[in-house]
């Protein structure tokens, strides 16, 4: 899985492409941890090229969630994929996780 | 029961590298058999990737001089998808072996769940040393 981020005008897009697995998620958590510490805690994480999420992948989204509010912030994802969509939704997460049709509108009322 | 219409296996250490290999491994299997619906194909790759990190994550080995060995057979028939995905030279399983409820935050705790959420059946077995999760799937129709 490759990361990449961008910070654009109100927001951070953290873009995770690959498979967000067992192996990956860890990578996440530290890759957003640091964007945060940069001084950007509103992330927009892009899974537009996210084929795959386990339950582990899912954690991490949890975990980064978690970092950016703790940081006064909020983590919204978007362009979420079905693979995604489908754990999302049987693991109720989809209620948690905001899920957005681009990483433009995820912060687009704010 | 029918004839088995294509299949992979994978054996290595239970690593986190190995899930990558099993991934590549479903890929390959599902390019054998492109009539497999893509649904199908989706949730039971999720579910063999799930069962096969539980075993990366909380295996623990009989011996301390051996370490854990992963392995997955997966099959296609017209009428069952099928994988038995077995942790070698392991501990029988601590933990319990029942789904949790975890919180909304909770980070953990979800994948056990979600397997029996994706497949018709899951079923667990030791033989000889061996604890084997084996994962059903009826394909649609």
């Amino acid at each position: 899985m490759e990361f990449s981020y961008e910070v654009k005008d109100s927001y951070a897009e953290v873009k995770a492409d690959g498979r967000l697995n067992m192996v990956s998620a860890p990578k996440l958590r530290e890759f957003v941890t640091d964007v945060i510490a940069g001084g950007s805690s509103r992330i927009v994480v892009n899974l537009e090229n996210t084929a795959f999420m386990d339950s582990s992948g899912l954690g991490a989204l949890i975990g980064c969630l978690k970092a950016a509010r703790q940081a006064g912030g909020d983590l919204r994802i978007a362009a979420v994929q079905p693979q995604v969509k489908m754990v999302l939704e049987l693991t109720s997460m989809d209620r948690v996780l905001n899920a957005y049709a681009s990483a433009d509108e995820a912060f687009g009322n704010d | 029961m029918t004839e088995v219409l294509a299949e992979r296996s994978f054996r290595g250490l239970a690593e986190a590298e190995a899930i990558e290999s099993v991934h590549d491994e479903l890929d390959g299997l599902w390019n054998d058999a492109p009539f497999v619906e893509a649904m199908d194909q989706m949730t039971f790759t999720t579910a063999v990737i799930e069962s096969a990190s539980n075993i990366v994550q909380h295996a623990l080995p009989a011996e301390a001089q051996r370490p854990v060995e992963l392995g997955v057979d997966i099959s296609v028939r017209s009428t069952l998808l099928q994988a038995r995905v077995s942790a070698f030279y392991a501990k029988p399983p601590l933990g319990q072996l029942e789904p949790g409820t975890p919180d909304e935050d909770s980070e953990s705790g979800r994948g056990l769940a979600l397997i029996e959420a994706l497949v018709t059946t899951v079923t667990f077995e030791r033989q000889d040393g061996t604890n084997i999760w084996i994962l059903s799937k009826s394909p649609q129709a």
